[in-house]
């Protein structure tokens, strides 16, 4: 007998966080290493270089006046690849309860971020993706929205994880 | 267990072509800088103010290319190298500026990088911009021939005076006075743009000789032209914000819009010269 059903609310904000969290996490690390400036598209996609990419990347980290000179660079060099890493991770779906946690730190620390520059009137772009983005309401509802989705999603992973699994072999009654 | 080989292949793929395209850039480095290095001697570097004074003498507008295409221009290919080496790029980045000025630019025309900084002088980022970084630029890249600084106007409506600021400060250019006169109008911004005036504030840094001919070419009203074909260019690079810096080399385009630290640029220009 199965103890549960396959489709439950739980799982769809699992399922929903993975498929909308993923992809704009690997969009994201992959816009900030290899496609710095879309409006020049398509002749500096031709003749990008990754690290001068990471390093015109590093203004944007450094705009938000948070972090020292080596800060900066260390950011500017592990975010992208992070991203990507997580992305991938939360797609596939393995040891989400290690990753799931992690993006969500991760998302939790940009919505924070975001919310002080803007507080602070720091006229500077997001820096999420190539496209440069001022900081305004919309971009802090967006990523608060996408906070609130990967607290839910971490916490329904990890209750998920006590429940057994729909698809599991059933348990046998024995027979009187 | 799929799933994590597949996610390790994945991301050892991404860090593999990062890596591997650093090395590829880092091997060519070497040739650019020795390119570079061969080219500087023979020529010679232009101090801020000998670039200056220099341009005092040229009257005409030397653009090079009149089509105002952001985008690269393709790199040439080396003459004496080997078949089987890349090509080796070219030094000199000045040439496919549309529109350049050389009265209003500063350093060597044949430097590997050159910046366009489209600047307000009411705003106080370009203020900020100016003196806590572009000095220094000036004094470590810009003098020894790495970098050749535009200035490009871009007075945001939304600023009063800043219009007349770029006219005064465009009429100095033409008689060699831009750093002078662009470093009064950023030091003394709080007080010309609360009583506007530009006029006294550009006047205290200039010679009553060189002032009679800045006020006749703010007056000629010819200067307005210039201004507006570099607010055209900056919508070419979509510029919606003062400063905005755009990078050009070897054959890449860096837009930036806000204020840099003096610290990550340098860091972003050695990047940009090692390749």
């Amino acid at each position: 007998m199965m103890e549960s059903s396959p489709i439950n609310f739980r799982r769809a904000i699992i399922w929903i966080g993975r498929l909308i969290l993923g992809p704009i996490f690997i969009y994201a690390g992959y816009s900030k290493a290899f496609l710095p400036n879309t409006h020049f598209w398509p002749w500096f996609f031709l003749k990008f270089s990754v690290a001068t990419n990471i390093a015109n990347f590093a203004f944007q980290v450094d705009a938000f006046q948070m972090l020292p000179p080596w800060g900066v660079q260390f950011v500017a060099h592990a975010l992208p690849f992070t991203e990507i890493f997580l992305g991938v991770m939360l797609l596939i779906g393995w040891r989400l309860r290690i990753w799931a946690p992690i993006l969500t730190i991760i998302m939790i620390g940009f919505t924070f971020v975001v919310l002080r520059a803007y507080l602070l009137h720091m006229n500077i772009n997001c820096g999420c993706f190539a496209t440069p983005e001022p900081i305004g309401l919309k971009k802090i509802l967006e990523d608060t929205a996408m906070s609130i989705l990967a607290i839910l999603m971490t916490w329904f992973v990890f209750i998920e994880a006590r429940q057994p699994h729909p698809w599991s072999a059933a348990q046998e009654v024995p027979s009187a | 267990m799929n799933r994590a080989i597949i996610a390790i292949a994945a991301v050892v793929l991404l860090a593999s072509s990062y890596f591997l395209t650093r090395g590829t850039h880092s091997i060519s480095a070497d040739r650019s800088v020795s390119a570079a290095g061969d080219a500087t001697p023979a020529n010679p570097v232009n101090s801020p103010a000998s670039s200056a004074a220099t341009s005092t003498n040229s009257a005409s507008n030397s653009s090079a290319s009149a089509a105002p295409q952001p985008p690269a221009t393709p790199e040439p290919a080396g003459n004496a190298a080997p078949a089987t080496a890349p090509p080796l790029p070219t030094p000199q980045v000045g040439a496919g500026i549309p529109d350049l000025d050389p009265k209003e630019a500063i350093g060597s025309k044949t430097a590997p990088i050159v910046m366009e900084v489209f600047s307000d002088y009411q705003c106080p980022a370009c203020k900020v911009l100016y003196t806590s970084t572009n000095r220094l630029l000036m004094d470590n890249y810009v003098s020894t021939g790495k970098v050749y600084l535009i200035h490009r106007d871009f007075p945001l409506p939304m600023h009063a005076h800043s219009r007349v600021a770029a006219q005064y400060s465009r009429a100095a250019a033409q008689i060699g006075k831009l750093e002078p006169v662009a470093d009064a109008l950023f030091q003394n911004q709080e007080k010309w743009e609360q009583n506007g005036d530009v006029d006294g504030t550009v006047a205290a840094v200039l010679s009553s000789a060189e002032m009679t001919k800045v006020r006749a070419l703010v007056q000629s009203g010819t200067l307005d032209a210039a201004i507006e074909k570099d607010k055209a260019l900056g919508q070419t690079y979509r510029v919606n914000q003062t400063p905005t810096t755009v990078f050009h080399s070897k054959g890449q385009t860096f837009p930036y819009a806000g204020v840099m630290s003096w610290e990550i640029l340098k860091q972003f220009l050695d990047q940009l010269l090692s390749k």
